[in-house]
């Protein structure tokens, strides 16, 4: 998958997991947390997403990957190359 | 490979704990003892009547924009829209203890700071401190117990204050006599007083229909009249679950939402209950007045909870009634619904699980009708005298509660020493529900899904 494709990914899980999250107003590069106002149970979800969609198994440790829509982007480039 | 999940129990956590591991695709089945949902919160026909058991008012109201709630994250986490939850909040609700010190509150928590600062003039800024430890404070990590009471001393110090404000909380969800684990009453303090009472549109009916149809269409399964007898174990593995019907079912994980008394008697271990079972039980009392009675009564408040002792104390009652105090809730007082028809009154009492339970037919007839006309003669003093408007009236007894939810000794805020982190002797049994230590619709259903959060999600 490319860059973009994965971005779009991530933006389509959580617009899935809240249904008014503002995905327009985002900045890509600050913490998702603060700006949709997620916690940790959301980003359990996201990862649990990733598992069923790509049978993708992201390690607790490193759940701070996750942190920004850029940063999910980078973690997951490597691991969604095949995809 | 599927991985196998029984949930023991169709109560609120069972059902959360089935919704959100039903979302992943897995097998998961519910067992349920009797032939409806609900456990605690559900509901029973008397004369063409859906009358509701346990859900009067249900705490942690939020907004759905506020999304950081426990109510809106608890949605989320189901996947159920939080939009179509149509909600109605309370009116107001009042704490009344001895000579007429009353203490109002509503879903804006601001009408409890200046209640407090009306009654309570120099304690008010100790009171905004203790707001602003409980808004610091994380209740949800695992910690020793700390004793609510000497807290409370320290940051209040005002006897009658602290007594007014643990009565609605402790009424509401404390298993344990006397005092309260801190952690448990920075939960009860944010659910009841800064996030505030509503209840759903419909009836308990409605909303537990809501969560089966939802977990069936994820595809859960779910068998009611389904009684567990025993788990087969070896070591400290659970195999499987045997049911009372002599069938047996292979499993992964278990999670029991029966409580951890009832669960020690699945896996052999019964001689260990003792300790897990609560003593704080309650009779309640249920009225369908005439219309009249709405103009003739004092039923402006969705909720009283009333003391009229000298001396409070949360305890099992040496009677088999304590009447001294009571909660005294009209259940059509939400905003924005119609008046009930018939208009409900509701009273409940703090009652003595053995007293009753060891009283034989016609002396619990007695003792149920006596006690009823001596709760009516104090709850009356307070509302005003309903006694000749009542057209029809049932009551329930903690033997009754412990017959139709399986609480122990009708516990219905379970164990007084609470399994937190869910996990029993048994590396693939967990607890979820009052036992785990959350409280209320919203508590338990929390427990349900943090516990396969937890516990379970890692293993698919």
């Amino acid at each position: 998958m490319t860059r973009e494709e994965i971005k779009d990914v991530v933006v389509e899980i959580i617009q899935d997991i809240d249904e008014d999250a503002d995905m327009d107003n985002l900045a890509a590069d600050q913490p998702l947390r603060d700006q949709l106002d997620l916690d940790s149970m959301d980003f359990l979800d996201i990862v649990m997403e990733l598992r069923k969609r790509y049978k993708l198994q992201i390690p607790e440790a490193d759940y701070p990957e996750l942190a920004t829509l850029d940063s999910c982007v980078n973690y997951l480039e490597p691991l969604l190359q095949a995809a | 490979m599927s991985h196998t999940l029984v949930i023991i129990g169709a109560g609120l956590s069972g059902l959360a704990a089935g919704i959100r591991y039903a979302r992943f695709g897995h097998k998961v089945i519910i067992l349920e003892k009797h032939s409806i949902a609900g456990g605690l919160n559900s509901y029973y026909y008397r004369q063409g009547m859906l009358l509701e058991t346990g859900l009067h008012a249900m705490t942690n109201y939020a907004a759905p924009e506020d999304k950081a709630a426990p109510l809106n994250r608890l949605f989320r986490q189901l996947k159920l829209s939080r939009r179509q939850l149509a909600t109605h909040e309370q009116f107001s609700s009042k704490i009344l203890f001895p000579g007429n010190t009353s203490l109002l509150f509503s879903n804006d928590f601001t009408l409890l700071q200046e209640e407090v600062a009306r009654l309570f003039p120099r304690v008010i800024d100790r009171f905004n401190h203790l707001v602003s430890v409980v808004d610091d404070y994380d209740p949800f990590t695992p910690k020793p117990r700390i004793s609510t009471r000497q807290k409370l001393d320290e940051f209040l110090g005002d006897r009658l204050l602290i007594d007014m404000l643990l009565w609605p909380l402790m009424v509401y969800g404390n298993s344990e006599e006397h005092d309260m684990d801190f952690s448990q009453f920075v939960i009860m303090f944010r659910s009841i007083f800064q996030e505030g009472m509503f209840r759903p549109a419909g009836t308990v009916k409605d909303f537990l229909n809501v969560l089966i149809d939802h977990y069936k269409a994820l595809g859960g399964e779910i068998r009611f009249k389904t009684a567990v007898e025993s788990l087969k174990l070896v070591g400290t593995k659970v195999l499987g679950v045997y049911l009372e019907s002599g069938e047996f079912m292979q499993v992964d994980d278990v999670i029991s939402t029966a409580g951890y008394p009832a669960t020690l008697g699945f896996t052999g271990d019964s001689a260990l209950a003792a300790p897990y079972e609560g003593q704080m039980s309650f009779t309640e009392m249920v009225y369908f007045l005439t219309p009249e009675a709405r103009h003739s009564l004092q039923c402006d408040q969705t909720i009283i909870f009333y003391n009229l002792a000298e001396q409070f104390d949360y305890c099992r009652p040496l009677q088999a009634v304590n009447v001294d105090c009571g909660v005294i809730c009209f259940p059509g007082n939400f905003k924005g619904l119609p008046p009930d028809d018939p208009f409900q009154l509701r009273v409940t009492h703090p009652a003595n699980y053995s007293i009753w339970q060891q009283a034989d037919a016609p002396q619990y007839k007695w003792m149920k009708e006596e006690w009823g006309a001596r709760s009516r003669r104090i709850t009356g003093e307070i509302i005003g005298n309903y006694e000749q408007n009542i057209v029809y009236q049932d009551s329930f007894t903690p033997v009754t509660i412990e017959k139709f939810t399986g609480k122990a000794q009708g516990a219905v805020y379970g164990s007084p020493v609470k399994l937190k982190d869910g996990r029993t002797a048994y590396d693939n049994l967990y607890v979820a529900g009052t036992d785990q230590g959350y409280l209320g619709i919203v508590g338990a259903m929390l427990s349900g899904v943090t516990m396969i959060n937890h516990h379970i999600l890692d293993k698919i």
